[in-house]
């Protein structure tokens, strides 16, 4: 019996293994990815896609409304559509802060499959094509100047109205914001050490040119440079007490307290 | 769900009674689905075995890194603790058992006296997690932990690669004996041991209990690849008085690794091969106290003693050795998210001559079993259908004088199981399954012996 059992075993990795060598195709099963939908996702987004799951009243920040096609993780220039990358980003980052998990364990094969189910909840999806993503150029070094005119950047831009002069989401308009659907929302605490998109410096650099759809958080595409973005992002960085490049202490943003 | 649609399913269950029971996505620990508002079916492929994402969980110690897995971010209505009882009706005969009218098949039925578990798990700080479960409160009273540890992640330069847990813990086997998808017999390879025809001190060690001692485990990312050791005492629930209480007086070993591939498309959605092995020493002497005087003092410090001595807690000696190795492969049929998730687990084990009384040799075995399990692609998931092949081949017994094939098994496993609701609160299904083992030799002058069981349960969580 030991032979018998071990020549099935040869069998079953021999199988398995040429199994494996096939190449996907890259696109989602939207049926597939429906069955995913309604494992993972449902209890937060909703049956409808339409955010209300059983779970939503209860948590903030809110869950996304498929239904208007609006995101705000993208790579492409603010209203457009995301990529399918874009929406896997999310997926395989998860969105820190949030009840939005990362989803890596999944698999690159089921997260392509509820992709292309969540972009049935929307018709753009079936009409538009997401515009081209926004370039990054590349990032310059990271440097204590380069802080010191990111925190000049955050005080030109107002970005204390919102985020507060310390830069921790108290601006004077802070509690005041809505998103497009109603939902009252803060704005991020840029010091806590994480960025809910991503720490890496495309990352944040994709927020400033892109924008958040749906959020009070404008593209700055027409506006900042892209030196200065960069300035911007070294500064965001700085902020984050565990950030591998920060240079000493937290910088204090432009006419800001220091905290 | 309509009136009309209930009173179908209970109406299939009634009348098949048999190999119906259902396995649809339940929660093990809602406490878990209410924190992070994620279904049962999040973490579990089919009540209450792992997926992906659960295993993943789990390995992550009961974290999701996103920065709600500490209590103090948590509702302050949670708390971690959650319940679990399945009433059930069961049914089991079983053949050729000595009577004084002769051999005779015994059977008996009725609604079971249910005990819950009490399922305590959380997150107590960052990379702190634990788990406690009382089992019992059934009308005996008796309670007792049927799991408790502590869990460390990440204790080395934050990686994944190094994690601790100690305590009472399930040793990582290739499918667990504790979240096993039937209700009835559960997997025969664990704890099975050779020579029924002998007093087998051996018999009390079991792989699949809750073993005490200390794990360390390690993963990548997504945990596709795991190592798992656990150092631990060859003790258990049962001979608690006898084994000595810590890992260094009778150390015993497990290990296991795992590797998982995807396949990027096919109708292989996901395999996996591993390899896992236990070495346990086990006691077979201990002072006692109190024996029956017409016994000699060395007969008395055998475990399975003859003279009604009580054994002194923490004396076991004359340690003997007791080893279970094995391997299995998965594979994964269709998409993950609704699998047919076939598992073969192959082990052989030894016992040592010493560990019975009166034995020739030692005693070697062979065994495994084939599991499956169907997630019907339906929408919500409600549906699951799974069955089981057992199987125990004796490869040398104890005594000379045994037949070669005495205590072999074939057993057989099927059931059904619907989820009438999960939510991220609680979890309801209604539980069906048939199983029936053949044992070679052990009944009434050596005739083989047949248990049949049939179950029927309401399995809730909250």
């Amino acid at each position: 019996m030991s032979t018998r059992i071990a020549t099935v075993f040869a069998a079953l990795i021999v199988l398995l293994t040429m199994a494996g060598t096939a190449c996907a195709d890259g696109t989602g099963d939207a049926h597939q990815g429906k069955l995913i939908y309604q494992r993972y996702c449902v209890s937060c987004h909703g049956d409808k896609g339409n955010g209300q799951g059983e779970f939503a009243e209860w948590i903030t920040t809110k869950p996304r409304d498929y239904r208007q096609g609006t995101f705000k993780w993208r790579s492409t220039p603010s209203g457009s559509l995301p990529t399918d990358a874009d929406l896997e980003r999310v997926l395989i980052n998860g969105l820190y802060g949030t009840y939005m998990p990362s989803w890596n364990p999944l698999g690159h094969r089921q997260r392509v499959d509820v992709i292309a189910y969540i972009k049935t909840f929307s018709p753009r999806f079936a009409t538009e094509k997401p515009q081209p993503p926004i370039s990054i150029p590349t990032e310059p070094r990271y440097t204590a100047e380069s802080v010191a005119r990111g925190a000049a950047v955050y005080k030109k831009f107002n970005c204390a109205q919102c985020h507060g002069d310390s830069a921790q989401g108290d601006g004077p308009s802070a509690h005041e914001l809505k998103d497009d659907w109603g939902n009252q929302i803060v704005p991020y605490d840029l010091t806590q050490g994480h960025v809910k998109c991503g720490n890496g410096g495309d990352d944040i650099y994709r927020v400033f040119i892109a924008g958040l759809s749906g959020t009070p958080m404008p593209s700055f595409a027409d506006s900042i440079s892209p030196a200065e973005a960069w300035d911007l992002v070294h500064f965001i960085q700085s902020l984050s007490p565990g950030y591998a490049k920060n240079l000493t202490a937290p910088a204090a943003p432009a006419g800001g307290s220091s905290p | 769900m309509s009136k009309r649609l209930l009173s179908l399913i209970l109406r299939v269950f009634i009348c098949a009674g048999v190999s119906l029971a259902l396995a649809a996505p339940a929660s093990a620990i809602p406490a878990f689905a209410r924190k992070y508002g994620l279904r049962c079916t999040t973490c579990h492929e089919s009540w209450p075995v792992l997926n992906d994402f659960g295993r993943n969980f789990r390995d992550n110690g009961y974290q999701l890194r996103l920065g709600k897995d500490d209590v103090v971010t948590a509702n302050n209505a949670y708390w971690p603790v959650s319940v679990h009882i399945t009433p059930n009706y069961q049914y089991t005969s079983t053949s050729n058992q000595p009577t004084d009218q002769g051999a005779k098949t015994v059977s008996s039925g009725g609604v079971a006296d249910a005990s819950i578990d009490l399922l305590m798990a959380g997150v107590l700080t960052k990379d702190i997690s634990f788990l406690v479960v009382p089992t019992g409160f059934a009308s005996d009273g008796n309670v007792h932990l049927e799991s408790y540890w502590a869990d460390f992640s990440r204790v080395i330069g934050n990686s994944d690669w190094f994690n601790v847990r100690i305590g009472k813990h399930e040793v990582d086997l290739p499918a667990s004996p504790h979240r096993p998808i039937d209700m009835t017999v559960g997997y025969l390879v664990y704890g099975y041991h050779p020579g029924p025809d002998l007093p087998n001190a051996g018999a009390a060690f079991d792989l699949g209990s809750n073993q005490l001692g200390f794990e360390i485990f390690g993963h990548d990312q997504s945990s596709l690849t795991r190592y798992n050791v656990s150092i631990f005492s060859a003790n258990n629930d049962s001979d608690s008085s006898t084994a000595s209480g810590h890992a260094l007086s009778s150390p015993s070993f497990f290990g296991h690794v795992q590797k998982y591939f995807r396949p990027a498309s096919g109708v292989v959605s996901e395999y996996e091969f591993g390899l896992w092995g236990a070495y346990a020493n086990y006691p077979t002497t201990t002072y006692t106290f109190g024996c029956t005087p017409q016994f000699s003092a060395a007969t008395c410090t055998q475990i399975v003693g003859p003279g009604g001595e009580t054994q002194i807690p923490g004396t076991g000696g004359n340690l003997q050795s007791t080893s279970r190795y094995g391997a299995e492969a998965q594979v994964w049929l269709g998409d993950l998210v609704a699998p047919l998730h076939l598992n073969f687990v192959y082990a052989r084990g030894s016992d040592s001559k010493d560990l019975y009384l009166g034995a020739d040799r030692a005693g070697t075995w062979q065994g495994g079993f084939l599991e499956a399990i169907w997630v019907p692609s339906v929408e919500l998931l409600h549906w699951g259908v799974f069955g089981r092949y057992d199987f125990i081949r004796n490869r040398q017994q104890p005594l000379l004088s045994s037949p070669s094939d005495l205590g072999n098994q074939n057993q057989v496993t099927a059931g059904v199981r619907y989820t009438i609701a999960y939510t991220n609160r609680d979890e309801v299904a209604l539980h069906a399954e048939y199983a029936t083992n053949v044992e070679r030799g052990i009944g009434v002058n050596g005739s083989d012996v047949r248990t049949n069981i049939v179950f029927l349960g309401v399995d809730f969580l909250y």
